[in-house]
């Protein structure tokens, strides 16, 4: 009998590991979508800057995206350690824009608004998958 | 730039970080502990409930790198300048 329940127990912990490993799963593939959909915008915005602007303003719209891009790659990361290895979620993501403005403010090659545009250009695929999710 | 645009500028970096990080940081604090509890309560929706908070997240940090970006500017390539 209590074998037979530590093994029900066994197949329980069993089952809702699978469903949590299957769960995370549907984390990953979030953050896939919204990175994929981050690089297509980031791709439209910066071939249609390079076609009206000049090269300095798609470089840095380009440097904006990239950064843009490594900033949510650090915060998803940051939101998947929560609760596992870390209380809180850590600001270590904060970095990039700090970086991404003193790499402005000291190169001349590089302009600001359209850096910072470039920054943000992680907002839609967010509205888009925000949007999807509800 | 003279001493009062400069000192101006100094404090307007420093309280729109200041205040501007206030706001944010309760914010994600109340979501970060939320978010903990249904995964305790609910593990099975674990990816859903990150999903949900890196997209929430990601909403509130823009305040703060809204404010951040401000005083950097002022700090660092400062329109006000002469």
């Amino acid at each position: 009998m209590e074998t037979g329940s530590s093994s029900e127990t066994l197949l329980n912990l069993d089952s809702s590991g699978e469903s949590s490993s299957t769960s995370l799963d549907e984390y990953v593939q979030l953050q896939r979508r919204i990175f994929h959909t981050t690089l297509i915008v980031s791709v439209f915005a910066v071939s249609i800057s390079a076609f009206f602007f000049p090269l300095q303003t798609s470089i840095s719209l380009l440097v904006g995206a990239l950064s843009g891009v490594l900033y949510l790659r650090l915060l998803a990361r940051s939101i998947g350690r929560l609760g596992k290895s870390s209380k809180a979620v850590s600001k270590i993501q904060l970095v990039i824009p700090v970086l991404l403005l003193l790499a402005v403010a000291k190169l001349p090659q590089l302009d600001l608004i359209p850096a910072l545009l470039g920054f943000l250009l992680y907002k839609p695929s967010l509205i888009i998958q925000s949007l999807l999710e509800s | 730039m003279d001493s009062i645009t400069t000192a101006a500028s100094v404090v307007a970096a420093g309280l729109a970080v200041g205040l501007g990080a206030i706001g944010p940081g309760i914010g994600q604090g109340s979501a970060a502990q939320g978010a903990v509890e249904g995964i305790a309560r609910q593990p099975e929706a674990e990816g859903k409930i990150r999903g949900t908070l890196l997209l929430s997240f990601a909403f509130m940090e823009s305040l703060t790198i809204y404010g951040l970006v401000v005083a950097l500017v002022l700090l660092f390539a400062n329109p006000f300048a002469g």
